[in-house]
């Protein structure tokens, strides 16, 4: 691997440009009073302080996607036939996605194991995901939503990155986590970090003790399967959401989709869109059944989900990565930690016990 | 007797009548309040009433409909209640609102403004007209009245329109007239930069439609037209023109509809100012009917009736 | 409006009063600018003001709305309830960054045919005045499916 790297502060902004040279930079950068992922330009201040508004998911799984143009063509000469051309379109851009924090880049540890597992290979995931790179952040403060240290990751976690920085006196420790971020240090502006590499050591392993004691969810697995059918419980819990799709949308490790053809006349395109399982829509059926009717059924969904139905699948995995978007964001301020923690120390009703 | 004990005591005599009491308790962190649904006597001790009481807890009302709810209102959640009653979305008769003089609700995003990020947030506390955090162990303060929100500052009806008990002395309004100079301002900029605003601002739109479901006057709910295949108003994809013609939709349903409660814009992850549109769409409505939403519980909604002459409105002579 | 290029109005029609007055226009030969394309609605109160905004954002430079007379619906009532809707939606534009003279609404009888040919011939004029409706940057995917498919 190699060498550690010393990247200034006044450097920054030569060196992304320098990168944005071969590829293209997303940074996390203001828009409005939110903090998103946009294509770094010269002069545009990068947000590193804080962690941004949205996370990156959509750079590899994108809010919607193109995944073929169809365009029928009638035979003139036997009017009742018609063909169908198909064309598929994959055309993933190199990318790096700079500044994002160990939760984000982990929320794609989660997806491969679905489009890019033993059983599957989904071919636009996998594009996609082979052409973006990932420069992050460790965290050396956290949010008060933040508990990445309970789910497996930690505030400066290195899984799913490709470069770690790591904030030192007046700039950035920056060491090569995987053989395709190593060319990005080979960079005039980078100097050599020397005995730094010791020190950004010794910071990230302090980060998760500011943390506080991490909570084991690991008992949550077989607990949300014994509270599945006490809709009590699950309404109570869930009495305040407002079955919007924020906690879905800006979450990391949240991965179902919707397929729809938008067309008009004889051509149009299929497209691959995010899907929100808060939504009544996510699991209604044709015939009219809906086996989630209600708030709290699909609140139980989401919750399962990521606790216990894919941990189950995934040698106790959470798909879960602690970000943390989805209390702060919550416009009632709906908190996962706690709906797990209740339904880990739940007691049953009676007749249920037996 | 101060006006939460006084409340809390309203609320406990009331709550074996009814299903449940929807009020505010403490969130996540000292900033976020959350709703509370009190169903036992001892969740009324977890009430509070304060400044970070922001949401309006009307939105529950229609999805409890078929039950005796009692729900806690600011002046302007009271509006909505009106307005539901009056549209026959709620039974009146099965609600029990419980009033008290609201000074004020803080928008969090100009908190941040003023403070910087407040994620690390250790405590806060409101000491008369100063708002002070402690943010990673550094004290940080600001006046209450530059975190105010907006709608707080332009507020004529500060106590409930509407309401079965009221704790509290009823207390004056701030102002008596809204000149909807936000409105008269962002007109005055030219047309082509008040187009690029909202393409600008809609870009990072995730559709994640919380500014509809926290709209207390959304009330199709699982049925709305933005994820209706057919008929298809809007596409999935992942574009402005799409995100916006969304905001199109929102804003003319709540046509002579919207009380102005400003949860769309509060409730938007990425802090989109979509209350805009609304707001430009009641000073209309007030210009050319004299009508504002959930104010006169009696009053007719403007788009559900005519003139056969219209006052106001001037016959194009083409 | 020989030597301009076309540009894209969309008009929604009454059936019972304005399509008859286009039709009427149409069979005394009155000439007319031929940028509009036509849909008949049952009634101008039928016409939801989102038909509009849609059709604008969907790559119409105009949109025209033509019903009965006040007093003349032929189900009694529909254009007074479409004449405050479509108030309102057309006061909205202007904070939308939309100029409010891309939509029109007007009344035109069956017997009208000298008022359509007026009508039309003004609104095609402000329109052309205004030039194209402004377009949004990236992805412009269905208006390209559009143009792609002639429509």
């Amino acid at each position: 691997m190699a060498e550690a790297k010393y990247l200034h502060h006044d450097k920054l902004s030569a060196w992304l440009e320098e990168v944005a040279g071969k590829m293209r930079v997303l940074a996390p950068v203001r828009q409005g009073d939110a903090v998103v992922f946009a294509p770094y330009a010269s002069g545009v201040q990068v947000e590193m302080d804080k962690q941004a508004t949205t996370p990156p998911k959509g750079v590899v799984f994108p809010a919607s996607e193109e995944l073929l143009r169809y365009d029928y063509q009638k035979n003139p000469e036997q009017p009742g036939q018609v063909d169908v051309e198909l064309l598929p379109v994959i055309q993933p851009e190199p990318t790096l996605v700079f500044g994002c924090r160990s939760c984000d880049a982990r929320g794609f540890v989660i997806f491969d194991r679905v489009y890019a597992g033993q059983t599957y290979k989904d071919p636009y995931y996998l594009a996609r995901r082979e052409a973006t790179l990932f420069a992050v952040i460790a965290c050396l403060r956290h949010d008060i939503t933040c508990f990445c240290h309970s789910v497996g990751g930690g505030p400066g976690d290195a899984q799913g990155a490709d470069l770690l920085l790591t904030p030192i006196e007046d700039g950035y420790v920056v060491e090569a986590v995987s053989e395709r971020g190593a060319p990005l240090l080979d960079s005039p502006l980078l100097e050599p970090a020397r005995d730094k590499v010791e020190q950004a050591q010794t910071l990230r392993d302090k980060a998760p003790r500011n943390m506080g004691n991490p909570t084991d969810f690991a008992p949550a697995r077989d607990k949300l399967m014994a509270v599945f059918d006490d809709m009590d419980f699950w309404e109570d819990v869930s009495a305040k959401c407002i079955s919007c799709g924020a906690c879905t949308y800006l979450c990391p490790t949240c991965y179902c989709f919707n397929i729809t053809d938008e067309g008009a006349g004889l051509s149009g395109r299929r497209v691959r869109s995010w899907d929100n399982c808060m939504s009544s829509q996510f699991t209604f059926e044709a015939s009219g059944h809906n086996p989630r009717p209600t708030k709290a059924h699909r609140l139980k969904n989401r919750v399962g989900h990521k606790f216990s139905y894919y941990p189950a699948l995934h040698d106790g995995l959470i798909s879960c990565c602690g970000c943390g978007r989805c209390i702060k964001s919550c416009p009632v301020s709906v908190d996962i930690r706690e709906i797990v923690v209740r339904a880990m120390g739940h007691a049953l009703p009676a007749k249920d016990k037996d | 007797m101060n006006v939460l004990s006084q409340l809390k005591e309203q609320i406990a005599a009331t709550l074996p009548n009814l299903d449940l009491v929807i009020g505010w308790e403490r969130g996540f962190d000292p900033l976020h309040h959350t709703p509370l649904f009190m169903r036992r006597p001892e969740d009324v001790e977890r009430l509070v009433i304060d400044a970070l009481c922001v949401h309006n807890l009307a939105v529950y009302l229609p999805g409890l409909k078929n039950k005796k709810v009692g729900v806690a209102v600011k002046g302007c959640d009271s509006r909505a209640v009106n307005q539901l009653a009056r549209e026959g979305l709620i039974k009146r008769e099965n609600v029990v609102v419980f009033g008290f003089p609201c000074d004020g609700a803080a928008d969090l995003t100009k908190v941040r403004r003023q403070l910087g990020d407040i994620s690390g947030v250790q405590s806060a506390a409101l000491e008369g007209d100063l708002l002070r955090v402690v943010v990673d162990g550094k004290e940080r303060e600001t006046p209450l009245k530059d975190v105010l929100a907006d709608k707080c500052l332009r507020c004529r009806y500060p106590n409930a329109l509407t309401h079965d008990h009221f704790a509290g002395e009823p207390r004056e309004a701030r102002v008596q007239t809204d000149d909807y100079k936000d409105v008269v301002d962002f007109e005055a900029l030219p047309l082509e930069a008040r187009f690029a605003h909202w393409q600008q601002e809609m870009q990072r739109c995730i559709r994640c439609y919380a500014c509809r479901n926290a709209c207390p006057m959304c009330v199709c709910r699982d049925h709305c037209v933005a994820q209706s295949r057919d008929p298809h108003w809007v596409t999935q994809e992942d574009e402005t023109r799409e995100k916006w013609m969304f905001q199109i939709i929102h804003a003319m349903h709540l046509a002579g509809r919207c009380v102005e409660c400003g949860e769309c814009q509060r409730a938007c992850p990425v802090d989109i100012p979509i209350l805009a549109l609304k707001r430009k769409l009641n000073k209309e409505i007030r210009e050319l009917f004299d009508f504002e939403a959930g104010v006169d519980p009696q009053a007719v909604p403007p788009l559900l009736s005519f003139q056969v002459e219209e006052k106001n409105i001037n016959e194009r002579g083409w | 409006m020989s030597g301009v290029n076309e540009l894209r109005i969309v008009g929604f029609l009454c059936n019972w009063c304005s399509y008859g007055g286009a039709d009427a226009a149409g069979v005394g030969r009155l000439a007319q600018p031929t940028d509009l394309r036509i849909i008949r609605m049952p009634c101008s109160g039928r016409i939801n003001p989102l038909f509009v905004a849609r059709t604008l954002l969907s790559g119409a430079d105009g949109v025209l709305v033509s019903g009965c007379h006040p007093r003349d619906c032929h189900y009694a009532e529909g254009n007074f309830y479409a004449r405050r809707r479509l108030e309102v939606f057309k006061r909205l534009l202007p904070t939308l960054g939309i100029d409010p003279g891309r939509f029109e609404y007007t009344w035109v009888s069956a017997s009208e045919g000298q008022r359509w040919q007026t009508v039309v011939t003004t609104f095609t004029e402000q329109i052309h005045r205004l030039g194209p409706m402004p377009r949004f940057s990236p992805g412009e995917a269905c208006v390209a499916v559009l143009a792609e498919s002639g429509g």
